[in-house]
């Protein structure tokens, strides 16, 4: 998650602070479009898993706290299946 | 805007100046006119005063908008002749392939654009701010089609700015109104999220695009879209330094509507300009 706030904070040099984990992400456009991509494959770095888009829901990367969720913990991995996106986690 | 209910016109053809460029007859300028005083119905319905934007707008505050990354094939450029060409043309010389000078101002592509950039700065407050204005846009295509798709046209837009909940809020009465205003005329509307065609096609902004839809079409029976209401998240407020008060930048969107597309979709649906123009004046007349 280091890894992650580290790059909002690249993206977002006027960003004071740490970035909350239910601060919309998208709406607040801390991930911005042009950059979503890039977004994407820092998640498949840091997780080592590729991420199908097809499978996904906007809320998935809404917010730090859901990105932990489903890209980063592993019992998340575990107990979320892709494709069933809206079932909580852990 | 008052128009002549004289839309009778001697035997004479007003001709096409070239692909894309269409002079209205009387029956469809006042299909056209009459339609956007109906459209203008919901700037009234939202208490959004009426401005007019500026004819030209400068390539330096549409390169802040990310204009030209998203959309460089669409700017139709405002150029002059230099000096050194004007005693040529003077005495006659052809101007067809004299080289233009930049002025560093394109024509508007849309009608927001000319609206965010004279707010550049401003604080729009806690509870927002609304404008409406009509204006003529212009967009390279690669190909023209009658009134679907013109080189330029009529774009009737009403913007909002302020919060988050506002933008959407805005974003959902005027896709109500449009779906109003298409009962009142007879015209049947198919409601669908879209995206703008970016260069990038494919690329991030799609693909982002494709998860969380910011636009929405409302598009006749054949497929033209004749109005959207679409989302900018704080971009504008961003790039611009407007802000909302304590909410920081501002949140913004509007409702567009191509009013030539209107009359396009008005003719299409009941058969002919005169026909299409009676059932708009019978649709005034009942409200």
């Amino acid at each position: 998650m280091d890894q992650v706030s580290a790059w909002l904070h690249e993206k977002n040099p006027g960003l004071d602070g740490p970035i909350g984990v239910d601060e919309d992400l998208i709406e607040a456009r801390l991930i911005d479009s042009m950059d979503f991509l890039e977004f994407i494959d820092l998640l498949e770095e840091i997780s080592g898993t590729s991420i199908d888009l097809q499978e996904v829901t906007i809320d998935d990367f809404r917010t730090l706290a859901r990105v932990q969720e489903r890209f980063l913990d592993p019992a998340g991995h575990a107990e979320v299946p892709a494709g069933h996106a809206e079932v909580p986690a852990g | 805007m008052n128009t002549s209910s004289i839309t009778a016109l001697p035997d004479i053809e007003l001709k096409s100046p070239g692909a894309g460029l269409i002079t209205l007859d009387p029956v469809r300028t006042a299909l056209l006119r009459g339609l956007d005083d109906l459209l203008t119905g919901l700037a009234a319905q939202l208490s959004a005063p009426e401005v007019v934007g500026p004819p030209l707008l400068s390539v330096d505050g549409l390169a802040r908008l990310d204009f030209f990354r998203n959309f460089p094939h669409l700017g139709v450029s405002a150029g002059r002749f230099g000096p050194d060409v004007l005693d040529g043309l003077a005495s006659g010389g052809s101007p067809q392939d004299l080289p233009l000078q930049p002025t560093g101002h394109v024509l508007p592509s849309a009608t927001c654009y000319g609206l965010l950039l004279s707010l550049e700065g401003a604080d729009v407050g806690e509870d927002g701010l609304r404008l409406s204005a009509a204006g003529r846009c212009f967009r390279n295509e690669t190909h023209y089609d009658g009134l679907r798709r013109l080189w330029g046209f009529h774009m009737r837009e009403v913007l909002y700015l302020g919060t988050k909940d506002g933008a959407t809020e805005h974003q959902a009465r005027g896709g109500e109104f449009v779906q109003q205003v298409a009962g009142r005329l007879g015209l049947t509307l198919t409601r669908a999220a879209a995206d703008d065609p970016f260069y990038d096609n494919g690329g991030s902004r799609a693909r982002l695009m494709a998860l969380d839809p910011v636009k929405y079409e409302y598009s006749a029976p054949d497929g033209t879209a004749i109005a959207s209401v679409n989302r900018h998240r704080n971009f504008f407020g961003e790039r611009l330094s407007i802000r909302a008060g304590s909410h920081g930048p501002a949140y913004s969107s509007c409702v567009a509507f191509g009013v030539e597309r209107w009359v396009h979709a008005m003719i299409l649906a009941h058969g002919t300009a005169e026909q299409a123009l009676e059932r708009l004046r019978a649709a005034v007349a009942g409200s």
